[in-house]
């Protein structure tokens, strides 16, 4: 049946429009009863093909109950597609009705579509987790015949992914019938995917739909005249150049990689605003009313540009975008093409980007990216293997519909794509930890939360256990937020303290920004200059001031490493002097200098040099494997020369080196043979340097606290009353070093263990580098800095030096007072 | 007092604390030996702080109890102390005095068997109760008085309450550990408990306490003590 009933063939028509090719393929695979995974570049009318096979069904069938379920990584994404659904189903007269469900519907409306579903549901993997929670749950979806998975790539990487993955497998046992039609950008290993969509609904056959892209985009570098900056990722530099460029074209959109440069640039492009551009921002601190009136602006088309980070990476359709700014580093291939893909979202036409790097070294990535989107290279990450937290939330869900037998909901699981090789002795721990904690301890028997009936099935142990898992639903762990309100500027006066009083709410920050802050401290916010006033309970009290210089807020490294394929290509550019012509000419040069007092980093191995500065020794590293990778090697290569005697001091990771500096005379112990480099860069430190430098690591802590919540040990909410970020801080951590002291084997030290190798300590890149290093390491010792140092040595001061937690600090200041004691 | 506490520093490990005519040893674990009184002074162990959650539904590790004893037997042992004093939040609600496990009731049975032991109440465990031991509100031994919450203007105090801890910033960096701090009328020892959090000697609910010229800061380090002077300490 690819034939369109004639309402929608007229509706085509009357447009002059015609069926896309892969819009009629969508139509014929699911006819033939198929599954299917569509990857097409953004602008192709991908959301329309998804829904065009639910649409010729209502124009020609009646369909009682829910038919389609859509689930979409952004509450606006869904309520934008109601939006665009609506207008053709009416335009087509078809008697179908379109609902939202998201945090933010009404209750009765929800409990209403529990009883009472429309035709298509739109919704997020989170209210599918919980639709799936109540007993009822078979009578709202046995009904249901398509799953429409929208922006799949971009949930298939994280634990949402995990998550939405275990409530298919629910729904594919409730609905056997449903076919998913699953909706993708341009993916690296789209077999990969296909195969994640096809595991719950097989032997059903899931095809592979690929559209190739639409016009090559046209892509360039800002050529500056104005000095490239050694280090920094202001882009301060180019602000002349961008502010024109934005004149010159109708709406850009520029991206940069974290909130304080998007306060930066925001702040310096109004400050070249002469002819009163509308330039507004959007990321994700500012208050949520705030980015909603930007992203209306920007729909009616009133912005000639938007300051924005990875916030408006997905999501609605901005219309007519001209230009794609990407300020500072690229990170990923496939990440870039999908932002350039923001601009013109038709498939026809060129879309328009250019990239601005912020420092030297970002030169050289950005050259690597314009190269592999002009290829059309993809280096986009693959769906992740399914975490054991994720699997205690589900666990307890599917306790709180219905009672279950272990072996029956153990084959149920396996069937999602990422616990495909869970073992059922694992799954079995997963219980138990659901059950009483999973402790060696059995203290909990009588609180149990998951108890057997007499026929060995498992069931919650009371109605209040399915309140709680619904208050604590979700994988989206937020870090503890303050609420930044703006108060007038307060008078000290002696004697009286004074209360900061409560004004508008500016939006929310990360609570460890402001316990760096002391009253009086200024930075940037929603592009203001605001002074800190001081802090009660959950708000961040600021004012407005006229400060010159604000204090930065710490940067923070954009959340994505480098990938691994823009890495090599970087090496691959730096090893290659004849590509060199491609880069200005101050990059070149620098280059060139570097091959003169230095040598270049090669393609295979990693150059170390060293050499002193001041009265300490330092020694740089360039594995170009991204910044948390680097830190990880920071911190342990900082313990083997500790133990080698060569005093270090410190360290700073960038995304493409490693400086550490210490008291040692480092060059020496290398030529003397006291250090080894081949042994201290040996993979041997991922084994006990890393064990005993992960009992102390506060990496660690954090990352368990995410587990913790989202297993279920640590609650985020409880009826009646919200725990503050501080509280649960507090708790997890003293909660993970009991735990790590006493049942090392948990499942959730696994899982924080599994989490923080891939996560916050990117455990297997460095692996991979140092595998691919070994006996590979080329010495230089030098008798000043390289000029390839410089950046990172500029970074020395302005990114927060490791070593906290060590007892140098004390020890320190104790023989201070010791001095000061004794006078000497 | 300055000298004695650079003698000690120097010579190694064991920097004694003086405090109102009395020489104490201050402990890695966040114990205080009285060795002319052969007691050793422990504040806030907060036992059964996690089982506690468990009502609530937050199935939390119990292992803090045994590990908290734990440490105090090996402190028991090292020291040969006679006497022990709680300084009150020994259990973390009274409730607790009923939920201990089998393991770690006996544990705390044979500890409070060999010796003097003084539970005084808390305000997370006012209710006396009859583990061994004998509970009371506070005690005076010599001219101090040992008590759990420290009242404003009583010379010679030995108390807990607060969970004290301070953070040094020296050379750009800083590190924050429980410590004992003190003046000359007050000492307020670390939380003992391993499931115990702690607050900045520099936090609101310290304002008053001390005279800052006078304090005096001990920190627990991995392996040792470490004195270390006011004008280093920061918030956070």
């Amino acid at each position: 049946m690819s034939e369109l009933p004639d309402k929608i063939q007229d509706w085509f028509s009357d447009r002059g429009w015609q069926m896309r090719d892969h819009q009629r393929r969508v139509l014929e695979v699911s006819s033939a009863g198929h599954s299917a995974l569509l990857i097409a570049p953004t602008g192709a009318g991908k959301t329309l093909a998804g829904f065009l096979p639910t649409l010729a069904h209502h124009a020609t069938q009646k369909h009682d109950g829910l038919h389609t379920l859509y689930i979409s990584p952004l509450k606006a994404l869904a309520v934008d597609v109601a939006r665009n659904l609506t207008d053709p189903i009416g335009e087509m007269g078809l008697d179908i009705r379109v609902e939202t469900r998201t945090g933010d519907t009404p209750s009765n409306r929800r409990r209403r579509q529990r009883y009472d579903p429309p035709d298509i549901l739109l919704t997020t993997p989170e209210q599918l987790a919980l639709l799936i929670s109540h007993p009822d749950a078979h009578r709202m979806f046995d009904s249901l015949k398509r799953l429409v998975l929208d922006e799949l790539h971009a949930l298939v990487t994280s634990k949402r992914g995990e998550l939405l993955s275990l409530g298919i497998s629910r729904l594919a046992r409730l609905a056997p019938q449903m076919q998913i039609t699953a909706l993708s950008a341009t993916i690296a290993r789209p077999e990969t995917l296909r195969d994640w969509i096809a595991a719950p609904v097989a032997p059903q056959t899931t095809e592979l739909l690929e559209m190739a892209g639409g016009a090559q985009p046209e892509v360039s570098i800002l050529a500056s005249k104005d000095r490239l900056p050694w280090a920094g990722h202001s882009a301060s530099y180019a602000v002349p150049d961008l502010y024109e460029i934005i004149k010159n074209h109708g709406t850009s959109l520029l991206f940069v990689n974290t909130r304080s440069q998007a306060e930066m640039l925001f702040q310096a492009l109004w400050a070249a605003n002469d002819d009163d551009l509308s330039i507004a921002l959007h990321h994700g601190s500012l208050d949520v009313a705030q980015r909603r009136r930007v992203e209306s602006a920007m729909t009616r088309g009133d912005l000639r540009a938007v300051v924005c980070t990875s916030t408006l990476d997905l999501g609605i359709d901005w219309g007519d975008v001209d230009l794609v700014i990407q300020i500072g580093a690229p990170k990923g291939a496939s990440r870039m093409l999908q932002r350039i893909g923001r601009a013109n979202h038709t498939l026809d036409t060129p879309s328009k980007a250019l990239f601005v790097p912020s420092n030297r070294f970002e030169v050289l990535e950005c050259e690597a990216a314009l190269e592999a989107v002009h290829r059309g290279v993809q280096d986009s990450e693959d769906p992740v293997e399914g975490g054991m937290d994720v699997l205690a939330q589900h666990v307890l869900g599917m306790a709180c519909a219905t009672e279950f037998e272990t072996k029956e909901l153990f084959g149920e699981i396996i069937t999602a794509w990422p616990y495909r090789n869970l073992s059922q002795a694992r799954f079995e721990r997963v219980l138990e930890f659901a059950a009483t904690g999973g402790y060696a301890l059995k203290a909990y028997e009588r609180y149990a939360k998951l108890r057997r009936t007499p026929e060995g099935k498992w069931r919650i142990a009371n109605a209040g256990i399915a309140r709680q898992y619904r208050l604590n639903a979700g994988t989206i762990i937020a870090e503890p937020m303050v609420r930044v309100r703006l108060t007038r500027s307060m008078e000290r006066r002696p004697g009286r303290p004074s209360t900061p009083r409560g004004g508008r709410v500016l939006g929310e920050m990360e609570e460890y920004f402001f316990s760096q802050m002391r009253v009086g401290d200024t930075f940037l916010f929603g592009g203001e200059t605001l002074s800190f006033q001081g802090m009660r309970e959950n708000e961040a009290f600021v004012a407005r001031t006229q400060a010159k210089d604000p204090k930065i807020p710490s940067y923070m490294g954009g959340k994505f490493p480098l990938s691994t394929y823009l890495a090599e290509r970087v090496r691959a550019i730096l090893g290659s002097p004849d590509e060199w012509h491609k880069l200005p000419k101050q990059v070149s040069e620098w280059l060139s200098l570097q091959g003169h007092v230095s040598l270049l980093p090669g393609r295979d191995n990693l150059l170390v040099e060293t050499f002193p500065r001041a009265d300490k020794s330092y020694l740089v590293c360039y594995p170009f494997e991204g910044r948390l990778a680097h830190q990880t090697m920071g911190m342990l290569l900082t313990r083997r020369l500790e133990r080698l005697r060569a005093r270090p001091l410190g360290f700073v990771a960038s995304d493409y080196a490693l400086v550490i500096w210490g008291l040692g005379d480092m060059s020496m112990m290398i030529r003397n043979g006291q250090l080894s480099l081949d042994e201290l860069f040996s993979e041997e430190m991922l084994g006990d340097d890393l064990e005993e430098w992960l009992d102390e690591s506060s990496l660690m802590r954090r990352t368990f606290r995410n587990c913790a919540m989202i297993a279920g040990l640590i609650e985020r909410r409880h009826p009646g009353k919200e725990k503050t970020g501080r509280q649960i801080t507090m708790n997890s951590d003293l909660i993970y070093d009991v735990l790590y002291a006493h049942e090392p084997d948990h499942i959730l030290i696994e899982a924080t263990r599994r989490d923080a190798s891939r996560g916050l300590l990117d455990i297997e890149r460095l692996g991979e580098c140092l595998r691919r290093i070994r006996r590979n390491i080329v010495h230089k010792p030098l008798l000043r800095i390289s000029p390839l140092a410089v950046p990172l040595m500029l970074e020395i001061g302005k990114e927060p030096i490791f070593g906290e937690g060590r007892e140098s600090a004390m020890a320190e200041a104790a023989d201070e007072l010791i001095r000061e004691a004794t006078g000497s | 007092m300055a000298n004695a506490i650079q003698m000690s520093v120097a010579e190694s490990e064991a920097p004694l604390i003086h405090f109102c005519g009395h020489a104490f040893l201050p402990l890695l674990s966040g114990g205080l030996f009285w060795q002319a009184e052969n007691t050793l002074l422990v504040a806030d162990l907060h036992l059964e702080k996690m089982s506690s959650f468990a009502r609530s539904g937050q199935l939390l590790p119990p292992h803090d109890t045994g590990a908290t004893l734990q440490r105090l037997a090996s402190d028991l042992a090292e020291t040969g102390a006679t006497r022990v004093i709680c300084l009150g939040d020994s259990f973390h609600r009274d409730e607790g005095t009923s939920t201990l496990l089998g393991d770690d009731k006996n544990r705390l049975e044979e500890l409070i068997a060999d010796r003097d032991w003084l539970w005084i109440a808390g305000n997370h465990d006012p209710a006396p109760h009859a583990l061994g031991g004998a509970c009371c509100p506070k005690t005076k031994i010599a001219n101090l008085v040992l008590t759990h919450k420290p009242t404003q203007d009583l010379f010679g105090q030995v108390c807990g309450h607060l969970h004290p801890a301070a953070r040094v910033h020296i050379n750009a960096r800083s590190v924050r550990r429980p410590c004992f701090v003190h003046d000359e009328r007050l000492m307020m020892l670390p939380a003992y408990g391993v499931s115990t959090g702690s607050l900045n000697i520099l936090s609101p609910p310290f304002a008053g306490l001390f005279e800052r010229r006078e304090l005096r800061v001990t920190m627990l380090g991995r392996d040792r003590l470490y004195p270390v002077g006011a004008k280093r300490l920061v918030g956070g």
